[in-house]
């Protein structure tokens, strides 16, 4: 009935409905009411004015004849890879450089005469988290990315754009953490083995980059690799120097190691992202102008 | 009536310049009701509606039956109102803020566009797709079945933009001091 009074005060139903309206109306005050209401809408959105007379069917005829229309254009079906090419100009290189010197920096320690077993995969489960969160909190946002403006006036969805620079940066650090556990495992410095070691740091590494990205897009760059910097502080430290206290600890870690949740958590994450990225600007970007 | 529009479709598609008159003819009322209130001003309004037969011109031949001619027409009509929309240059740098402006404001013409009275203001300040509803529904008379098929949503969604639109009538209203 909600339905029809809507068409009843829009004056589109046909006569049947029309009078089986109204014979219901006549003994129901709740739908009178209701219908009051969209009469005041009826009225307010106004009556159709008069249209244009068929002189401009013949306007329309007359552009057909003089302009060509417009051919329809298609993404080619290189232009992922260009996007990707083009992006990867975008990042820049001393993010590329750091990330690779503090990777190196971790090969050399974990090289080192070990402390106790499983120093090799600690060391890389503390280095690699926190350079691909600092990566990925480095790509995006108008302080970090010089081409901010001109991306944001293409028509290319911010979305994908975002999507193709964290593949970017978390596939380069990605590759650098794989080389650093070959490495390793090649040296000799730890006896588990490479699939160890590349599980001590590769779901840590998903969630606390995911993580950061969530706050880039969020917040904005600087909160979100402090934030990263601190969680993973207290994970390292939960490692050792803190004194469990009822199980915590052992929460902890189980929430920062490679298994199925910490994957799933940084796909939910991803794509919360993801969502946040479409919907505009992050909250520190409206106060563009600083106040002294 | 359908069928009607139908086989006008059909002529135009092989290039019959008066069957597109026809079809005009028929359905410009309530496209340029549907297209006035979501432009907001006349002249907008008419230059969608020149594009809409245009584009009926050149794509008659596309149409497959699978929805009413009238779906498929406002379906056009509100892609090329999106175009020219989306397209609308900004508005242009502010004056000098000194000296008081004779030409109507935004307020006065979004009145006047909408017919004249404060409760059709009213309509001008919703959001585009409240309006777009509206304009569909009150406007050009679509029943709601109709209007979930233009918009490609849920009557249900239908439904509920319009008890917000009317919320937010009644809330407007509320605040001007307007009697209902």
């Amino acid at each position: 009935m909600n339905e029809q009074l809507v068409e009843y005060a829009a004056g589109s139903l046909g006569q049947a409905d029309r009078a089986r309206v109204e014979e219901h109306l006549a003994g129901c005050a709740d739908c009178r009411a209701d219908l009051a209401g969209w009469a005041l809408l009826a009225e307010a959105a106004g009556t159709a004015a008069a249209p244009p007379g068929p002189d401009l069917v013949r306007g329309a005829l007359l552009r057909s004849a003089l302009v060509e229309p417009e051919p329809v254009t298609r993404r080619p079906a290189w232009f992922s890879l260009s996007l990707v090419l083009a992006e990867a100009r975008l990042v820049r290189v001393s993010v590329l450089v750091a990330s690779a010197l503090v990777m190196a920096l971790g090969v050399v320690m974990a090289a080192m005469p070990a402390a106790y077993d499983g120093w090799a995969g600690d060391v890389l489960a503390l280095v690699a988290p926190v350079v691909a969160a600092a990566g990925v909190a480095g790509v995006h946002g108008p302080r970090r990315d010089p081409a901010f403006e001109v991306v944001a006036a293409t028509p290319t969805s911010p979305r994908l754009i975002l999507l193709t620079r964290i593949a970017l940066v978390f596939a380069y650090d990605l590759v650098l953490a794989l080389a650093a556990s070959g490495v390793v495992a090649a040296v000799g410095a730890d006896p588990s083995g490479v699939r160890e070691l590349i599980a001590a740091w590769l779901g840590p590494m998903a969630l606390l980059s995911a993580l950061s990205l969530v706050l880039v897009v969020w917040v904005g760059a600087d909160i979100a690799l402090g934030v990263a910097v601190v969680l993973w502080a207290l994970r390292v430290l939960a490692g050792g120097v803190l004194v469990d206290v009822g199980g915590v600890l052992d929460v902890v870690r189980a929430a920062w190691s490679t298994n199925l949740a910490t994957v799933l958590t940084a796909a939910g994450l991803l794509a919360v992202a993801m969502i946040l990225a479409g919907r505009g600007e992050p909250l520190r970007r409206s106060r563009a102008t600083h106040l002294l | 009536m359908e069928s009607d529009d139908a086989a006008l479709l059909r002529r135009v598609a092989r290039g019959d310049s008066g069957a597109l008159t026809r079809l005009y003819q028929a359905h410009s009322g309530r496209l340029f009701g549907y297209l006035l209130r979501l432009a907001g001003d006349r002249m907008t309004a008419e230059e969608i509606l020149q594009d809409t037969m245009l584009a009926v011109w050149r794509s008659a031949g596309t149409y497959a039956g699978g929805s009413t001619v009238t779906t498929w027409l406002f379906g056009v009509a509100r892609r090329q109102a999106y175009n020219r929309l989306r397209g609308a240059p900004p508005p242009s740098p502010t004056e000098p803020l000194d000296r008081a402006d004779p030409a109507p404001g935004p307020d006065e013409l979004a009145i006047a566009a909408a017919g004249g009275t404060p409760v059709a203001g009213a309509i001008g300040e919703l959001p585009d797709h409240h309006r777009e509803v509206i304009g569909l529904v009150f406007v050009a008379g679509l029943p709601l079945a109709e209007v979930a098929a233009v918009l490609g949503v849920p009557v249900g969604t239908v439904k509920s933009r319009l008890h917000h639109a009317r919320a937010a009538l009644a809330r407007t209203l509320a605040t001007q001091g307007v009697p209902e």
